[in-house]
């Protein structure tokens, strides 16, 4: 049994798990990618369905965990061994150990240490000797980074879900749960930001009395109702009415027209005749900014009306007005700006942010101590009449054996009273 | 000329063997004569799979390529995780057992054997009567396999090599000869899936934390962004997994502990061993070095291959009052002569660049010279195959016509009266929709 449990803590905390596991994937991408151009989405989806590569990707941030136990372990064991714990010094602890022929003191020895520039500590027996900081911290945050990220994969892979509504002005906030309040305003304006260009702001009022207005951004997006709300692409809510020769009733529709940025076209199709008109918000004089038109709300749009492949007329018109031609008709009643927006249930994403940001503050941690405060240690200890001296270090760890070799040599040489090179 | 084309893949199996017996130096014999075997199989049956059309011999190369590159990525992350562990340096007995060394062998020359006969095209094989071309066969293997022990009995005793070093040496060598072959060069297609995985990944990473689409972000940000999903990404991040697995041995090999000398108490002593091991670290760097520069040598050759491409001039076309476009079939241009004719049309201030082809199964088709996927930098066409420009990928013939992938998009037609007709405004309109969703995705578009 102690057998089983001793394997299944070196294969847990083992540091191949997360390569294994990254390369078992790997394969897997490149036989998907036999059967199917989309490989990335069929791998997670793929994944999603399968509980045994879950369970596999899984083992990722499990392995993390159980690395992080056991580094701080590690430390604390490595605490005892300096604090004077004959016990705890192990040989796997460190790089390098040595067993001497026996001293009579620490004392010439710690002198010879301190020269050196270790700060020392000297308790029951063991000597110990160390500089610089641990990396510890660093370690964790790097696991936690790692963990983190692989637990928001997860997630993300398995429990999303996406459910995408067209908000309009002037129209109830279409929430997945319904029952959402009036969307007042959509405005577009200039970013001061480095990323974005553009801010985007739907201000939606509350959905009973005494409720709140609510306002609603790009990023970092805001949660409503447990979702995630997520501006994907804007355009224009049209509503027109035309007339034909054949159709002299007239047809009247509201349409969701995918036209922003101004130049890109979206079709609206008279349904059951063989027309088809198409329209685009006019591109603006090279030098301006293409998204003023749509950020004060009063823009033209251009149309070209089909039937068939036939183009028949193409025209301007501002929103309110109407255009006539040759038995045609085209009436501009209202325009309205939207946001094509996905409400998203995804609490994986609160873990990548975390995975960011503990991976940032890892290398703030990680890249001064590395270069300049590596941590180096010896620990010599007496025990049983045995001397039994160890060294481990974080960085320039050449340097750093050079050393305790150097001061082997010194103990060796004081405890026969000469020194041998 | 059919020598000339063979050197650089006889030099490759030469340097192969000479690896294999250094690395098994015990088993030398044994290693020469499956070696000679080895060669001679694969030359073999890349002759008679290629006289039978239902099993491609470069499939089975590719394949051969593509489970030695894996297996090489393997060794070396394995390595790296055992990186001081004895075991892994050697080469008798326990790790690399005989029947072990010797299927490697017979695998490895097989390989060299059929890339190398692989390399000459049917009309030069044809010059040959069958059986003084298997003799022949038997002679080079022959030939290269007594230079390869006359070299290996040269070189210094203290160059050794370990079953690491030999994986590396002999998959970077094999991949060396088979990259200035089109349809086995794997570089070129590996950097086409990097490009598109890379492309999927930032996609599928942004969607994850709900970044804004590029309508919203700024130029400069999405022009770095849009870095992401061009083909110099999928080049540098191909070159970054084609490179990696030597990297990765050569750190093992650096990073490997030194012996521990503190029992020592003379510090010349110390030194002396010290130096000695470090010496040895260095002779074992070598053969990753030596790796590294020929993987280097065969992302060259894959990237500025020498074939030459049929590439017609585009002929520009207009079309009837109607609104079609009519190739006759016979004329100036036979368009049922199995090769690419490319042609131009234009409306106004738009164009679409097409081709029309006969396939090796006797079907027309008709396509766009551009794909769905890469900028339209058009395709040529080498033999059995149209090439992609802008990424390299191959497409064999018989395909050419079936949309998906790397392929040319394919345009409705009709055949009349002997000719080829396209409707005008389907051509101009699908040319449209896929040169605007291509350059989105240049521009990092979703």
């Amino acid at each position: 049994m102690k057998r089983v449990i001793g394997l299944l803590s070196a294969a847990s905390t083992s540091p191949a798990v997360t390569p294994i596991v990254i390369g078992l994937f790997f394969i897997l991408y490149i036989v998907v990618a036999f059967f199917t151009d989309e490989t990335l989405i069929a791998l997670m989806e793929l994944t999603r369905k399968s509980i045994i590569l879950t369970t596999l990707l899984a083992l990722i941030p499990l392995g993390c965990l159980c690395r992080m136990v056991q580094d701080i372990r590690r430390y604390l064991t490595l605490r005892r061994c300096r604090g004077g714990d004959v016990a705890a010094v192990a040989t796997e602890l460190f790089d390098e150990t040595v067993e001497l022929s026996p001293q009579s003191g620490f004392s010439a020895l710690e002198g010879h240490l301190q020269a050196l520039g270790y700060r020392t500590g000297q308790q029951s027996g063991v000597l110990s000797a160390w500089r610089g900081v641990s990396l510890l911290p660093a370690q964790l945050l790097f696991t936690a980074a790692l963990g983190c990220f692989f637990t928001g994969v997860i997630l993300t892979t398995t429990l999303r879900s996406s459910d995408r509504r067209m908000i309009i002005e002037g129209e109830s906030m279409p929430t997945p749960g319904g029952g959402g309040g009036i969307v007042e305003r959509i405005s577009l304006s200039p970013s001061t930001g480095a990323i974005l260009a553009k801010e985007l702001t739907m201000e939606v009022g509350g959905a009973s009395a005494g409720q709140r207005k609510e306002l609603f951004g790009l990023y970092p997006p805001s949660l409503h109702g447990g979702a995630f709300v997520y501006p994907r692409y804007i355009g224009i809510s049209l509503h027109v009415r035309f007339f034909s020769p054949e159709i002299q009733s007239g047809y009247e529709n509201h349409y969701t027209l995918n036209t922003f940025p101004p130049g890109k076209e979206d079709s609206a199709v008279i349904p059951g005749t063989p027309y088809r008109v198409i329209f685009s918000i006019p591109q603006v004089e090279s030098g301006t900014d293409r998204y003023i038109a749509y950020m004060t709300g009063k823009f033209p749009l251009q149309f070209k009306l089909l039937k068939g492949s036939e183009a028949i007329f193409t025209g301007s018109a501002d929103v309110g007005s109407n255009f006539t031609k040759e038995g045609y008709r085209l009436e501009l009643l209202d325009a309205r700006r939207l946001v094509v927006t996905d409400f998203i249930r995804d609490y994986g994403v609160f873990f990548i942010w975390a995975a960011g940001i503990l991976l940032i503050a890892g290398g703030c941690v990680w890249v001064p101590i590395r270069l300049f405060f590596p941590r180096q240690e010896m620990v010599l200890l007496v025990e049983a009449g045995q001397f039994r001296a160890s060294s481990r270090a974080e960085g320039r760890s050449r340097a750093h054996a050079e050393l305790f070799h150097e001061t082997l040599d010194f103990a060796e040489g004081a405890a026969t009273g000469g020194s041998e090179r | 000329m059919i020598a000339v084309k063979l050197i650089p893949h006889l030099l490759a199996a030469l340097c192969l063997l000479l690896v294999l017996l250094r690395c098994f130096a015990s088993r030398r014999k044994s290693v020469l004569l499956t070696s000679v075997c080895g060669l001679s199989a694969g030359a073999f049956t890349v002759l008679l799979l290629r006289s039978m059309p239902v099993v491609s011999p470069y499939l089975l190369l590719k394949s051969l390529l593509g489970v030695g590159f894996l297996a090489l990525w393997g060794v070396s992350v394995a390595v790296n995780y055992r990186k001081n562990a004895v075991a892994l340096d050697k080469n008798e007995g326990g790790i690399v057992s005989s029947v072990a060394a010797l299927a490697g062998t017979l695998l490895a020359a097989f390989a060299a054997g059929g890339i190398a006969i692989a390399k000459l095209s049917d009309t030069a094989l044809a010059t040959f009567p069958p059986v003084l071309l298997l003799l022949v066969v038997v002679i080079v293997a022959v030939i290269v396999g007594g230079g390869a022990t006359f070299l290996e009995k040269q070189l210094s005793p203290r160059v050794t090599i370990t079953p690491v070093g030999m994986v590396v040496a002999v998959v970077a060598l094999l991949l060396f000869s088979a990259s200035s072959i089109l349809r086995l060069d794997l570089f070129s297609p590996l950097s086409m899936k990097v490009m598109k995985g890379v492309h999927d990944l930032v996609h599928q990473s942004m969607e994850s934390v709900l970044i804004p689409d590029h309508v919203f972000v700024r130029p400069v940000v999405w022009k770095y962004i849009g870095f992401l999903f061009g083909k110099e990404v999928g080049f540098w991040g191909g070159m970054v997994i084609w490179f990696t697995p030597p990297v990765l041995i050569a750190l093992a090999v650096s990073s490997r502990k030194l012996p521990s000398v503190g029992h020592i108490r003379q510090g010349a002593q110390r030194r002396k061993l010290l130096a000695g091991a470090l010496r040895e670290q260095r002779l074992q760097l070598l053969l990753p070095l030596f790796s590294l520069c020929v993987l280097a040598g065969a992302a060259y050759q894959s990237s500025f291959p020498t074939v030459e491409y049929w590439d017609p001039k585009p002929i520009p076309v207009v079309a009837n009052e109607g609104g079609m476009i009519i190739l006759p079939k016979k004329g100036d241009i036979l368009l049922e002569d199995g090769k690419i004719h490319k042609y131009l049309f234009k409306q106004k201030e738009r164009e679409a660049r097409f081709f029309v082809l006969l396939t090796p199964d006797g079907q027309l088709t008709v396509d766009l010279d551009a794909c769905a996927i890469c900028k339209p930098d058009g395709y040529g066409q080498a033999e059995g195959s149209v090439i992609c420009y802008y990424c390299k990928t191959l497409i064999p013939l018989d395909t050419v016509g079936k949309p998906g992938g790397c392929n040319p998009v394919p345009i409705p037609f009709t055949v009349k009266d002997d000719a080829v007709v396209i409707d005008a405004l389907t051509l101009i309109n699908t040319w449209g929709a896929t040169v605007q969703a291509t350059t989105r995705v240049k521009e990092g578009g979703k």
